[in-house]
């Protein structure tokens, strides 16, 4: 149970992060200006990397076997 | 692909990713799990790649490198209404992309050009943002102005080829050639920008895209 809501919890720090950069993204494709690219790359690129990385983290670290349905991601 | 779409891709992606953190539970189930694996993993990452190529392109734009106040000047010196202004003409006559007019003179024609421009315009941010960005009419090129980056285009044009000034003397058009009579500072087309040195009587052109 406790490993299960662990996956949860790690899924949702990785959508967190995913989420923020590409809304730093988005802010940046619509702002004109050089230092978009730089902040783009920078603290977007940044924030969606941490989240791929912790969700790929979330997925080699996950239990083998969990038995509550009612949690998040597990392998069956 | 155009900003708009990749914005709509970014977006979209994010609401993805926003009912993944909202119902994790969701993600038990095998159809839960590729939803995951699509919204924090691959879809995340080709909206960054999209986005980056889309900032790349718009890093080419004319407007992007006006989009600098010290560069005003430059983008003006484009509209200058005399024809012995290299870069005004080049623009006004369409000779380059007047949308691209920029990167397409300043950018080498080697393998790597694309790559240093991009480079040396991070670098140009650091000084604008972090150093002391020099005034507008001392702005220097980093090297001399390669005859290569005019050849990609004047190369085998009849006007270059069989130009009255380039023929005068047989040596001419070989050394042009051979990039070691520069066509800009030799004094046969010097007046590039002047930037700074314009006077009073300079007028501008205020056609065109």
């Amino acid at each position: 149970m406790h490993r299960v809501d662990s996956m949860g919890r790690r899924l949702r720090i990785s959508g967190i992060l995913v989420i923020i950069g590409l809304l730093v993204e988005a802010l940046c494709l619509v702002w004109s200006k050089p230092i978009a690219f730089v902040v783009l790359v920078c603290i977007g690129g940044a924030l969606i990397g941490l989240g791929v990385l912790f969700f790929l983290y979330s997925l080699v670290t996950a239990p083998a076997h969990a038995t509550d349905s009612s949690g998040a991601a597990t392998d069956k | 692909m155009p900003t708009i779409s990749v914005v709509i891709l970014v977006l979209f992606t994010a609401v993805l990713a926003g009912v993944v953190v909202v119902r994790p539970a969701l993600t038990a189930s095998r159809a839960g799990k590729i939803l995951a694996f699509g919204v924090l993993f691959f879809l995340p990452l080709f909206s960054l790649v999209a986005g980056m190529d889309n900032q790349m392109q718009r890093s080419e734009s004319t407007a992007f490198c006006l989009s600098c106040h010290i560069m005003e000047p430059y983008g003006k010196s484009l509209h200058i209404d005399d024809a012995s202004y290299l870069a005004g003409a080049h623009y006004q006559n369409h000779r380059v992309p007047s949308d691209e007019a920029c990167y397409t003179c300043h950018t080498d024609y080697a393998m790597f050009g694309t790559f240093e421009a991009k480079l040396g315009g991070l670098r140009h941010l650091y000084i604008y943002y972090l150093g002391k960005p020099p005034l507008p009419q001392n702005i220097k090129l980093y090297r001399p102005f390669n005859n290569r980056e005019c050849l990609h285009c004047h190369l085998g044009a009849r006007s270059f080829e069989q130009g009255a000034t380039h023929n005068a003397d047989p040596a001419t058009l070989p050394a042009i050639k051979a990039n070691t009579l520069s066509c800009v500072s030799s004094g046969c087309h010097d007046t590039v920008h002047n930037v700074g040195r314009w006077g009073d009587k300079v007028k501008f052109w205020d056609g065109g895209s």
